[in-house]
């Protein structure tokens, strides 16, 4: 009885939270305050995917989703995003039947990594995805190995893990494990011998912190690494992107499946290859992920093209206090084709809490940005000081920054008949103060 | 001049290479010239031959690492310290110096036993928060970040008073060591470069033993209105 009026009060405070355009994980809440082990009286559906890692959850879950769904089947998954285990709560309350059977074929599950121990107390995924463990909100997190050690308490021995090899902390899950499935990149383009970037998460080797040797990276320390002294390497990859070319926005899975890309940045084609993994495992053939996949553009889409005056402009949103995040997006201005001026936002450092750390822009490189093709550079926000002094150690070139606090008058400043596009580098939290100050297209 | 920056690539959590790079910047406008060594676990520093040593914050596993290669400077780093030169040890590096480093498993690790104190880790939540500090040699506060997951216990010379957040335990009043010229604090992130007033002391502390270096300081502008900023949503945020 309790499982049953459980289940209809979580149904009933979804539907109304709907309405009312509340959040997802207020019901999973209640539901858990009424019966704290819920989740374990649910009958769930044989395949019972996870998703979780600090970047790219939410784009890797959404593709997967997506992949499933054209391929004609059935997938329940936390499309809002709640990723805790009262969201994930939600989910499954809200996609089962009164009985307490989810209708679905597949359940996929984005899960925060540091918060996963929970969830999965009482559900064991039947896969479980790893992207990637980066610097990312250390001021909640505290630091990587922090976080790996939360993932790995979530772990069950008999699910089977879908870890990226080119991360070495990630890499670590699958030490000893000959049941992986390992995804990660080939030889591309524009691999480096040399890193690049200011701090090497990969110097040492985190299976028993002897010194580690790469022979390319792909970009910050995910690349091809080998500990000489206790043997930990990059494994063998079964799904591999063979080829990218990100000029042209296309890339390769295992020499054979070619996807376009929308958008053009290695970052985003380790979610996808995530994406291509799962749903081959799920039984999709190649073809059709590559279909699917093809030029899909995220509902979670993170790139707004707005209209400034006679100005047409990019914004990227990127995440603060997550320097890997923000590196690709810099990447992205530096490595377009045409002129462009850059605006850059620290406003608030997090929409979710208030903290003044603004630490993490001593980790972001942000000597990308000193490319010819950009011209003018202007920090704007609460922190545009501390903007201002990371860029004066940095390699960018004095004359074309400008430091104006107020975020209208930064606008105004770059309402002008200058022919460059703009791109604006800024956080969730601060991205709604310039988009109403612009024409969104 | 000569600066070591030690555990340069082990101990680099929260962008704390950038106080050395505060310092350095100092350097150059004062017109004073200097090296700097960048070294890490396995190599051999000859302690005394510097003018300032820097150390940061690492993960707890690194912490236990360096730990163990740091032993060899203890005789080294005593003499340093006593000599007044200026070391400058932020996040856990310093709490090698102590007794005894208890981690979350209960194991005891010695430390370098320089010191009386004794730290005590946990796994179970990280102990992190912005803070406003007090020291009676600075006349502005100090402002910053504490990210860690440990007590530390019996420090006898506090480095700051703590006016808001975290301090050595829980609800201490105080945080962090100073003996002569060691300043060893848990504040992490460049405190050097979000505390300017803090740079120029540290600056002169380290003038003092060195001939020629008059520290120039006017050219701090950015860093002294980004300082001022986060004192007001610091204090603001405290007195809510």
């Amino acid at each position: 009885m309790k499982k049953l009026f459980t289940i209809i009060v979580c149904k009933v405070l979804k539907f109304v939270g709907g309405l009312l355009g509340k959040g997802s994980s207020l019901p999973g809440q209640i539901a858990l305050k009424l019966c704290p082990d819920i989740l374990g009286q649910i009958e769930l559906p044989k395949y019972i995917v996870a998703v979780t890692g600090s970047n790219g959850k939410t784009s890797t879950v959404e593709m997967i989703a997506h992949i499933l769904c054209e391929s004609g089947k059935k997938v329940a998954w936390n499309k809002e995003g709640s990723n805790q285990i009262e969201g994930v709560t939600t989910l499954i309350l809200g996609s089962c039947t009164l009985s307490g059977k989810v209708k679905a074929d597949i359940l996929l599950i984005e899960s925060d990594e540091r918060f996963a121990k929970y969830t999965f107390k009482y559900i064991t995924p039947t896969h479980y995805v790893i992207t990637n463990l980066y610097r990312d909100q250390l001021t909640r997190n505290g630091h990587p190995e922090w976080v790996y050690n939360a993932v790995k308490e979530s772990i069950h021995p008999e699910t089977q893990l879908i870890l990226n090899a080119d991360d070495p902390l990630v890499s670590c899950f699958g030490y000893g494990k000959d049941n992986v499935v390992w995804f990660g990149a080939g030889n591309l383009p524009t691999d480096t011998k040399e890193f690049v970037g200011v701090y090497n998460d990969g110097a040492y080797c985190p299976h028993c912190k002897s010194p580690m040797t790469y022979s390319s990276y792909h970009y910050d320390h995910i690349g091809v690494y080998e500990c000489k002294n206790c043997g930990f390497k990059r494994q063998d990859t079964s799904y591999t992107v063979t080829s990218a070319d990100l000029e042209k926005g296309e890339i390769t899975i295992n020499d054979k499946y070619k996807i376009e890309l929308t958008l053009k940045s290695l970052y985003n084609v380790y979610n996808l290859l995530a994406a291509f993994t799962v749903a081959s495992i799920a039984g999709v053939d190649g073809d059709t992920i590559a279909k699917s996949l093809s030029n899909y553009v995220l509902k979670n889409f993170r790139v707004v093209t707005f209209t400034l005056g006679n100005r047409k402009g990019t914004l990227v949103t990127s995440k603060h206090e997550n320097s890997i995040s923000y590196n690709q997006s810099l990447k992205l201005a530096a490595s377009d084709k045409e002129k462009c001026d850059v605006l850059i936002i620290v406003d608030a450092v997090s929409r979710k809490y208030f903290t003044s750390d603004v630490s993490w822009l001593w980790d972001i490189n942000f000597d990308i940005l000193k490319s010819d093709n950009v011209k003018n550079i202007v920090l704007a926000g609460t922190y545009c000081n501390d903007l201002a002094t990371r860029f004066s150690f940095s390699k960018v070139d004095k004359s074309k920054i400008k430091v104006i606090k107020d975020i209208e008058e930064a606008v105004d400043y770059l309402n002008n008949d200058s022919k460059e596009k703009i791109y604006v580098i800024t956080c969730f939290s601060d991205k709604g103060k310039f988009l109403e100050k612009v024409k969104v297209d | 001049m000569k600066i070591l920056h030690l555990y340069h690539d082990i101990m680099n959590l929260y962008g704390e290479y950038a106080n050395v790079s505060a310092l350095e910047r100092m350097l150059e406008k004062s017109g004073v010239k200097f090296t700097t060594d960048k070294l890490t676990l396995f190599d051999n520093a000859d302690l005394g031959d510097y003018d300032f040593i820097y150390i940061g914050s690492g993960t707890e596993k690194n912490q236990k690492l360096v730990l163990e290669d740091f032993r060899k400077y203890k005789d080294f780093l005593v003499e340093y310290i006593n000599s007044g030169k200026v070391i400058l040890m932020t996040g856990n590096s310093f709490e090698m110096l102590g007794k005894t480093i208890t981690d979350a498993d209960g194991k005891v690790y010695d430390g370098l036993g320089i010191y009386d104190f004794t730290v005590t880790e946990q796994n179970k939540r990280r102990i992190t928060g912005d803070i406003v500090y007090t020291a009676d040699f600075l006349t502005k506060p100090i402002v910053g970040f504490v990210n860690k997951c440990s007590e530390i216990k019996g420090i006898e010379n506090h480095l700051f008073t703590v006016n808001h957040g975290l301090g050595d335990f829980e609800n201490a009043k105080t945080e962090g060591l100073r003996n002569k010229n060691l300043f060893a604090t848990h504040v992490t992130g460049p405190i050097m470069i979000k505390n300017p007033h803090f740079l120029e002391y540290i600056a002169l502390q380290i003038s003092k033993n060195t001939d020629g270096f008059k520290p120039c300081t006017d050219y701090l502008d950015y860093e002294r209105a980004g300082y001022e900023i986060t004192l007001g949503e610091l204090t603001k945020r405290f007195e809510e």
